[in-house]
């Protein structure tokens, strides 16, 4: 079924990358990116360290402007909208960011009810509910009295997942979800986002480099390249891992370092 | 985009109860005027047993289903429980995944307040700990300040130049300021009721013994503790939260000896050339009101000298040297003791005055006793 409404009700994908230039001041990290994110589907945007992952996520939520193109999300230009249409187009997505960026001086029950508690007309009682019942998703029934900084980093993820889903949103933007979290707690992430994008018909954005992950939730994935500053591949995951032309996206895929043999389980 | 809303049909069902029928959307945009309508269009209906009908519905997201859920706990019409039918599999699912009352209660409610005697006691512990914790602290600081004396080459003097400039130069216009405007508002204030007794000389007198003996380190110690205090605190929290301080552990190096003892030396080399500044400026200030008054330079400068001793300048001094290290120490010790997270940082600045200002005015009382016992 499909939970999922405003900018998942707009017709056309849910967001078109149209020839985006991204960069700080003088110094361009990638230019000519152009990509759709279709709706219901979990999307990795992925590449290696430092290629600007972490800055089109930031392009795609709107902290940053594009230096050129566009970027439309449910059909609306995210740079271009302001004020009220802003706020609105903002609130139609949830965003994890890779710390969990919880707020430190609510508890974990408050920070996953804050959203409810600004932008919806709903009774204390049933944002309670509706906090908790986010919370036992994600596994963190136990935790929602205690403060941020009493999770370890997995739980911190999970409960920044539970705030970032509170309000219902068609999308979601995830931020490293299982950068340095235990293989376990990674697979069970994983496996909350794809049980959430099937039952829910939410469509994930997801930033990583974890092959695993992405293997195991990606219906799509874009790859950026630091040195060419630009999307190199598209496409399936398994695809682009079995059948890629190109070099850099065969090495990322088979975890090679340039011109070097790293897995020591095979025979030589 | 406008939503589409929540079709909501009550009635009264074969079984003499009443039936409730959703239709169209369910959702987070949908639910709070569709928990109003219900109330509504339930109110006067005969509603034991309730059901309700939810095959109707088109969308539903896990926001929306909380007033299904409120039917089902007896939460919209107090105490009658409706009977849930027609839900698709996975809105069934959403639904089972929704806590009982009593869970959300205990899981959001905290903790009985103790008893007051529980809190006292809590308190008078932790204040023995924190004492325990100074205690200790001086002494792991006094044997790394011997042992950083004793080979002063391993001192790491551009770290202590660093802080000197940090926590010392740069607060010299803040210094200034405040020196210069002591010095005239108690040049100012002492006028008035000396000019009643025909004394007004004396206001030279008054501002040397109160600003060098009295004022002037004790202003000086609170713009260090103010100003530059919080800054060392925070700068050790910080390296704390970002496991820095574990950092130097693991590499075999004391952080008392690394990176606290070189803050400390800073803190008692820099207060006493600031307190001296600050006094300097204070007479200053003082010289300018006499003028102001009418009195030449030349009386001002007597009537300093007859009434200012060496061992007033000596008090001034020692006070500056040992609130300077106080100032310093417990800043150091306050960045040390930080918590987890950014939040402790803070924390740790704000405790690190607290017990700046605290100590430094605990040591000018015993400053006073002393030297009145001592008659210097």
């Amino acid at each position: 079924m499909s939970a999922a409404a405003s900018p998942g009700e707009a017709p056309g994908p849910m967001i078109r990358v149209e020839d985006v230039t991204i960069g700080y001041g003088e110094r361009i990290v990638m230019s000519g990116v152009s990509f759709e994110v279709r709706r219901g589907e979990v999307f990795v945007i992925l590449g290696g360290s430092g290629c600007g992952k972490s800055s089109l996520l930031k392009n795609l939520i709107g902290l940053q402007k594009p230096m050129k193109g566009r970027i439309l999300v449910g059909g609306r230009d995210v740079a271009a909208a302001e004020g009220d249409e802003r706020q609105a187009l903002l609130r139609s997505f949830g965003v994890m960011y890779q710390s969990g960026a919880l707020f430190g001086s609510l508890t974990v029950h408050e920070n996953v009810r804050l959203p409810l508690d600004e932008f919806t007309d709903l009774s204390l009682r049933q944002r309670d509910v509706l906090a908790h019942t986010r919370l036992k998703m994600v596994g963190l029934g136990h935790a929602g009295r205690r403060m941020p900084s009493e999770l370890s980093g997995g739980m911190k993820k999970r409960a920044a997942i539970a705030r970032a889903l509170a309000l219902d949103p068609p999308l979601v933007f995830l931020d490293e979800p299982s950068a340095g979290l235990d293989p376990v707690t990674s697979a069970g992430l994983d496996a909350l986002i794809l049980d959430l994008a099937r039952n829910f018909g939410i469509t994930f954005v997801v930033v990583t480099h974890e092959l695993l992950s992405i293997f195991a939730i990606a219906d799509r994935c874009v790859m950026l390249d630091a040195s060419r500053k630009t999307l190199v591949a598209e496409g399936k995951p398994r695809t682009l891992a079995d059948s890629s032309e190109d070099q850099a996206v065969l090495r990322f895929f088979r975890r090679e370092a340039e011109g070097a043999q790293t897995d020591r389980s095979q025979p030589k | 985009m406008p939503a589409s809303a929540t079709g909501i049909e009550v009635g009264k069902a074969q079984d003499g109860g009443a039936f409730v029928s959703l239709t169209g959307a369910l959702d987070v945009r949908t639910v709070g005027a569709a928990r109003r309508d219900l109330v509504v269009k339930l109110a006067g209906v005969l509603t034991e047993p309730l059901s309700v009908d939810a095959s109707g519905l088109d969308s539903a997201d896990v926001s929306g289903m909380v007033v299904l859920w409120e039917l089902a706990n007896g939460l919209v019409v107090p105490g009658v429980r409706a009977t849930i039918s027609g839900l698709r599999p996975e809105l069934e699912a959403i639904l089972a995944t929704y806590p009982s009352p009593d869970e959300v209660e205990a899981a959001i409610s905290s903790p009985a307040e103790s008893a007051g005697i529980h809190s006292l006691g809590r308190g008078a512990l932790s204040i023995v700990a924190d004492v325990r914790a100074m205690v200790e602290f001086v002494g792991a600081l006094t044997s790394a300040l011997v042992a950083g004396l004793r080979r002063p080459r391993a001192m790491r003097w551009p770290e202590v130049l660093r802080v000197v400039e940090k926590a010392g130069v740069d607060a010299f216009p803040l210094v200034s300021f405040v020196g210069l405007l002591v010095g005239l508002i108690i040049a100012f204030e002492a006028a008035q009721p000396l000019k009643q007794l025909g004394a007004e000389v004396f206001v030279a007198d008054a501002i040397g013994i109160i600003v060098i003996r009295e004022l002037g380190p004790l202003i000086t110690a609170i713009v260090i503790a103010g100003r530059s205090g919080p800054a060392l605190a925070a700068e050790l929290g910080m390296m704390k939260v970002n496991e820095e301080l574990s950092a130097l552990e693991t590499m075999g190096l004391d952080p008392l000896r690394f990176l606290v003892v070189q803050r400390v030396v800073a803190g008692t080399l820099l207060a006493p050339v600031l307190t001296l500044y600050s006094v300097a400026l204070g007479v200053a200030g003082g010289c300018i009101v006499m003028g102001m008054l009418g009195y030449p330079f030349a009386v001002t400068w007597a009537h300093l000298q007859g009434a200012v001793h060496p061992a007033d300048l000596l008090v001034g001094t020692t006070k500056g040297v040992v609130f300077g290290t106080l100032v310093a120490g417990l800043a150091c010790l306050r960045g040390l003791q930080a918590g987890d997270g950014p939040a402790a940082v803070g924390e740790a600045a704000t405790s690190a005055v607290v017990s700046g200002i605290v100590s430094v005015f605990t040591a000018d009382a015993l400053f006073a006793v002393l030297t009145y016992v001592l008659k210097i």
